[in-house]
């Protein structure tokens, strides 16, 4: 691959001045939230981020709607058209897009070209996607029926290159374990020790969750143990109850599928504080994509997405002081915490031993409780981690708060094997 | 219409790069491109050089011979459910063609015993497999290992 992208400056600086979104459940086994449809979803959050930006329906100009996959789990292939009018934007401008787990985070990227570009002012951007459940047959939307895996196995293949890269040796297979292999390897890290550090980043992650009410798993590791008949959570985090899915993975890594929808509005830096006392501006985003054929993807499209906004904004992983890695694959959180100078290098992993990651570490990342407690509601997810990027940094995120006041925030998008990209968000007031 | 007037197939006559490259495989042909101006290999083959960002490409062909740098076992999220129906032992790996390019691939034959053996030796030699998995032939990889 060719590394010389070399970010430009936007026409005009952009921020997200509200910001909304549902919890993620699922809509399959919940009662209360069962028979939700795609546009209720999209709608109570583009509302909310509305409500939030003090502005109604009628403002916005244009929007874009975000989901990975809304063929199968919705049955439509256009659902902009399909949303808009739950949320007054009937006859407006809009688009629909789709890069698996990194949808939230291209969401984002998209919404700011729009603003900066000049095109236009007031943009919502949002995502919505009911993971648990599809389309119960061919009836109105609320009918919903559980995702069967004779579905939904056979389809995630179709992430993976059709020409050559899933009949090779790109689809499944290295997807999960490769970085984290490859990682312990060049660490010297043994199998156990791989172990301990993902129980343990699991344990804090859910310690954050806890605290979320927007979060699907939120019971804590030291009750479930509890429950179980185990003293000791680090004994119950390797027992029968925590199997192992992949060579690494255990359930407690892997993400938690989930329904949900999340929203921002964004403006012109310039105009931002005609709508909200607490802007978060949009520094830059660097995007890498790299299929599942090339090995050591993740690492490689990281580091190259990070190189870009770094140099972009001329800030440093120094600068950041809260971090959301997309972390439907578990590992993923820390190494890429590591891969772009957030943690020290080949020390990242004594960090996650000692809860530095944690919501109340010196080194907050996934405040939310990230893909693994928060859930995973595929295109939103990234979505939902911006929600909460925004609330830490107003401030606004009670018992989780971290405690410096964070003034700039990384996020690393990564899904749909595999979009990556790296944004930086700085509090504007 | 004037019959001097050029056909559109006589007009674009494109090369079929995918369908040579499989229809290699079941001839035991690894077809791969090669850049006009880097001389780098891209495999899979595709119309230009993802190495350097170049245009032109000409064919060549792979011996299909490398080394293995590193593997893992799959489990019940991650497992290649083709492979699995058939009763197959494999990893899956990142293997490096004699010629250069690297790619992530399904070696078949280790079971955990093996590969527990081989863990510390990598990058150990593989080979090529033409693996007919019947609507196509496929290209997996075996240990090169001296005689037994
Ligand atoms: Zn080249």
């Amino acid at each position: 691959m060719v590394h010389n992208v070399k970010l430009g400056q936007n026409m005009r600086s952009v921020s997200i001045v509200g910001v909304g979104a549902t919890p993620f459940f699922n809509g399959i086994t919940n009662k209360q939230y069962h028979g939700l449809t795609n546009g209720e979803l999209f709608g109570y959050a583009a509302l909310d981020a509305m409500k939030d930006a003090h502005v109604e329906p009628r403002d916005v100009q244009y929007f874009f709607h975000g989901s990975a996959n809304p063929h199968v789990l919705n049955g439509c292939i256009t659902p902009n058209l399909q949303v808009a009018d739950w949320f007054g934007m009937r006859g407006k401008g809009s688009l629909s897009h789709s890069e698996g787990c990194c949808t939230g985070y291209i969401a984002l990227e998209e919404a700011v070209m729009a603003v900066a570009s000049g095109a236009y002012d007031i943009v919502l951007t949002g995502c919505g996607d009911q993971g648990t459940g599809m389309p119960d047959g061919n009836t109105p939307d609320h009918m919903r029926t559980a995702l069967t895996t004779e579905v939904l196995f056979p389809d995630l293949d179709s992430i993976f290159d059709r020409a050559y890269g899933r009949y090779l040796g790109g689809g499944p297979g290295m997807n999960h374990d490769d970085w984290i292999n490859f990682y312990a390897r060049e660490n010297g890290l043994t199998a156990e020790q791989v172990d301990d550090v993902l129980n343990h980043q699991a344990y804090h992650f859910r310690r954050a969750a806890e605290l979320c009410p927007r979060a699907i798993r939120r019971t804590p590791f030291d009750q479930m143990a509890k429950d179980a008949g185990y003293d000791d959570v680090w004994e119950f985090m390797k027992s029968p109850h925590n199997p192992k899915m992949t060579q690494y993975l255990r359930t407690s890594s892997d993400s938690c599928v989930a329904d949900g929808a999340a929203c921002c509005i964004v403006v012109p830096t310039e105009i931002a504080h005609k709508y909200t006392d607490k802007p978060i501006e949009v520094l830059a985003t660097g995007a890498s994509v790299l299929d599942a054929i090339v090995p050591h993807l993740e690492k490689k499209a990281t580091a190259e997405a990070a190189r870009q906004v770094f140099e972009a904004t001329g800030l440093t992983a120094d600068d950041m002081d809260l971090l959301f890695v997309n972390d439907f694959i578990g590992s993923s959180a820390f190494l890429a915490a590591e891969e772009i100078g957030y943690l020290p290098k080949g020390e990242g992993w004594k960090s996650v031993l000692e809860g530095r990651i944690a919501f109340d570490g010196d080194k907050p990342m996934n405040t939310n409780g990230g893909r693994t407690s928060y859930g995973h509601a595929f295109g939103a997810s990234g979505m939902a981690d911006i929600f909460e990027a925004v609330t830490q940094m107003r401030g606004e995120a009670g018992e989780r708060q971290i405690k410096k006041m964070p003034k700039h925030t990384f996020l690393r998008g990564f899904g749909g094997a595999q979009n990556v990209r790296a944004t930086i968000l700085r509090a504007n007031f | 219409m004037d019959q001097n007037r050029i056909s559109t197939e006589e007009f674009w006559n494109p090369e079929h790069v995918v369908e040579k490259f499989w229809n290699g495989l079941k001839d035991g042909v690894i077809y791969a491109k090669k850049c006009k101006e880097c001389g780098a290999i891209e495999f899979p083959p595709h119309h230009a050089c993802n190495e350097c960002g170049y245009h032109d490409t000409e064919w060549t062909t792979l011996k299909g011979t490398g080394m293995l740098k590193s593997f893992v076992f799959t489990g019940l999220l991650n497992a290649r459910l083709e492979l699995e129906d058939m009763g197959l032992k494999y990893v899956c790996g990142e293997v490096q063609f004699d010629e250069g390019p690297e790619m992530n691939a399904v070696i078949l034959g280790i079971n955990k015993k093996k590969g527990r053996e081989i863990m510390d030796k990598l990058p150990v030699k593989v080979r090529p497999v033409f693996f007919d998995m019947g609507r196509y032939t496929t290209l997996f990889f075996e240990l090169d290992e001296d005689e037994k």
